[in-house]
């Protein structure tokens, strides 16, 4: 096998062959991508009223310098510290109530699947009414224990405690299902010879299921981060950001600053710089992957 | 049997021709701007222009979101759109992209034109001397009012908040009702809420911008969040106000759960409708001044825009330009309570038979002020509406919220 692949027509051949995934790849990811690179490097403002010019790095600079920018990012890293280990836990034990020998399995996988299946506006919609001081459930659950309505999105911690829970209740059925299928890998015979040892239900999870199903945590935990780092959908149709700029994210600032105010040069730079965390993110996950397999 | 071939090729030849003649216009309405009014006065137009065929496309229920939508599709150049309808606070930033068609020379005398309509859209349509839009229909805040608590408390329309919101405050006290709110405005991250701020910096004789410069005047900002602030904290106005948009502020009122309102003319004809609670109680005035300042009012309205990139922008400026004229903005007043454009439409008997409080709105839409024009109007936008509903939510003090937006401004507004 090795010497064949030395062979120059079979190299020549698997050129041909994977030519057009990498035009695809090109074409989808690298020119977007190297696009938006070029955009960061210059000062194109549409309501400037003076054509693009090139102005190098002097828009990341602007980045460094830029309250909103450090506000935005702080919101969208505490969203990550929240709501991914969150996704996490809650995830966990729907992936294990999903698990159980149900006689009838469909209408549990079919209630998880429902949160996931849910367009994320839709939910910060619907989140949005939920915590609403005057009509929400959530104030009208709480009715019993509080002495007067409160009114979640006038406190900057109680909107983002809000958001969070959103955030946690729409993305656990996610994490669910890629534990769920990473569970059923798990051979029954291996908790069988768990239980000949004497390890007790508790044991069983903490020395059996979870580090088998760690490649699946992992793999959960990449997807979860990803998107927590993007976090748009619900805190724009949720709390609009508010109060003032308390649950406004990076995803948020950068659409507002090439879409609202048409600054495409400092929304690339702003968009270069969140794919960069992206991806420094994405790689210690990775790595940890490998070593841990 | 090739006669009728020929006959018949010879008559989809002259069938081509006539669909070839025909002129699609693809119009922007929002939902919120009454698409099934300007249908009727497009219907009327396709009849007189049998070669005219226009689709109304749609979309965004915000004012914000519209923009969001009409900058998505204006920067990808797209030749989708040929003429779409404007905030007042837009057209700036469109000619600043040269997404409109300069109407100066299609227009005649585009000086004396405007002079026919009311003063604030000659300013927000001219830009730099370029007339970039055509007024479609007039708007203004207002103070919406229960006529029925007024009258039973025995309380006069305010002139002042002060007075607003002792009024607010006696009439709660009165109806035993905690429900009750005394004055519904908008204090949510949203456009409205630009209004909200300049109402009582405005009413101190403060402008924000002059000339395209920050005139910022920090007391006058202080004491207008003092205004907003002190009646949430009095709880004269809701104590959620921070979470409040002008459609909470329209439904809230209209389902009888407010004293005042300060919103926008449209909320009239909805609360006249039949599924209003207050229908027959509502009584309309100026909005109030500052104790010691003058009465203002935050001015809307709508604009007619054709597209740069419009293939048809002969046609395109011809619809316009009906759609600005003085019949369609009587039509759009007598069928849909929009406020006319023409100041002569305000004594106008048909009008005034539809909606008789407008005879008294001429001297409020004529004096009411303009939100700065500037192509960086968005980002302007932004700065005064986090920081009211920061102010408003609690979340940040007056004192550093107006330092911050003057921070800010200063940015912008070199």
């Amino acid at each position: 096998m090795a010497r064949s692949w030395r062979d120059p027509s079979e190299q020549a051949l698997a050129r041909v062959l994977l030519a057009p995934a990498f035009a695809l790849l090109a074409l989808i990811v690298v020119y977007p991508v190297g696009r938006l690179l070029l955009t960061s490097l210059y000062d194109d403002s549409l309501t400037s009223g003076h054509a693009a010019r090139f102005v190098g790095l002097e828009n990341f600079q602007l980045v460094w310098e830029d309250p909103s920018f450090w506000s935005a990012l702080i919101n969208t890293l505490l969203i990550v510290l929240f709501t991914v280990p969150g996704a996490m836990v809650a995830g966990m034990l729907l992936a294990l109530v999903a698990n159980m020998p149900f006689r009838r399995k469909w209408p549990v996988r079919l209630a998880l699947l429902i949160p996931w299946a849910l367009p994320l506006a839709f939910v910060g919609l619907i989140a949005g009414w939920f915590f609403q001081s005057d009509y929400g459930i959530v104030n009208d659950v709480l009715r019993p224990f509080v002495s007067q309505k409160i009114i979640w999105f006038n406190s900057p911690t109680l909107s983002f405690a809000a958001m969070c829970m959103a955030i946690v209740w729409k993305t656990s059925s996610f994490v669910a299902m890629i534990l769920l299928a990473g569970l059923q890998t798990i051979p029954a015979d291996v908790y069988e010879a768990a239980r000949v040892d004497g390890a007790s239900k508790w044991q069983q999870f903490w020395q059996v299921t979870l580090p088998l199903l760690r490649p699946s945590i992992v793999v959960a935990a990449i997807f979860r981060t990803i998107t927590a780092l993007q976090t748009f959908d619900i805190p724009a149709t949720m709390t609009r950001g508010g109060p003032g700029d308390a649950t406004s994210t990076l995803a948020m600032y950068i659409h507002q600053t090439t879409v609202d105010f048409l600054d495409i040069g400092y929304g690339s730079a702003l968009a270069v710089v969140m794919f960069a965390i992206s991806m420094v993110v994405s790689t210690i996950y990775l790595r940890n992957l490998r070593t841990g397999n | 049997m090739i006669r009728r071939l020929g006959l018949a090729a010879l008559a989809s030849l002259v069938f081509a021709q006539v669909a070839s003649a025909q002129t699609n216009l693809n119009v922007f309405v929002s939902p919120q701007q009454q698409p099934q009014l300007m249908r009727k006065a497009f219907d009327a137009y396709e009849a007189a222009h049998p070669g005219v065929k226009i689709t109304i496309q749609s979309g965004g229920t915000t004012s914000e979101l519209q923009a969001a939508y009409l900058n998505t599709v204006m920067s990808a150049k797209d030749s989708n759109l040929d003429i779409f309808l404007l905030d007042i606070v837009r057209p700036a930033q469109f000619a600043a992209a040269n997404w409109t068609v300069p109407l100066n020379d299609q227009v005649g005398d585009a000086a004396a034109l405007m002079k026919t309509y009311l003063p604030a859209y000659a300013d927000a349509d001219q830009v730099d001397g370029k007339l970039v839009a055509l007024p479609a229909f007039a708007d203004a805040m207002f103070l919406y009012y229960r006529k029925d608590l007024l009258e039973k408390y025995n309380v006069a329309v305010p002139k002042t908040w002060a007075e607003a919101a002792a009024a607010a405050k006696k009439i709660q006290e009165g109806e035993h009702n905690p429900d009750l709110q005394g004055v519904n405005f908008q204090g949510a991250p949203i456009e409205g809420t630009v209004c909200t701020f300049l109402l009582p910096y405005w009413s101190q004789g403060k402008n924000l911008v002059k000339d395209g410069a920050l005139t910022w005047d920090k007391p006058a900002a202080l004491k207008s969040f003092a205004v907003w602030k002190g009646m949430v904290d009095s709880g004269a106005a809701p104590r959620n106000s921070a979470e409040i948009i002008t459609e909470q502020t329209r439904k809230d009122f209209q389902a009888g759960k407010s004293v005042f309102a300060v919103l926008w003319s449209y909320g009239w004809a909805q609360f006249q409708g039949p599924d209003s609670a207050v229908k027959d109680k509502v009584g309309v005035a100026v909005l109030p001044s500052v104790d010691g300042g003058q009465p203002v009012s935050c001015i809307g309205g709508w604009q007619w825009g054709v597209s740069a990139y419009s293939t048809h922008k002969k046609e395109s400026i011809d619809l316009i330009r009906y759609m600005s004229s003085m019949d369609v903005s009587r039509q759009l007043a007598v069928e849909g309570s929009l406020m006319p454009v023409f100041p002569s439409l305000y004594q106008d008997p048909a009008v005034l038979k539809a909606t008789p409080w407008f005879a008294n709105a001429l001297p409020v839409v004529t004096a009411a002020k303009s939100r700065p024009v500037t192509a960086r109007y968005n980002e302007v936008s932004d700065i005064i509406r986090t920081s009211t509903n920061a102010v408003l939510a609690g979340s940040v003090g007056a004192e550093e919220a107006a330092s911050q937006m003057e921070a800010r401004l200063r940015r912008v507004l070199r």
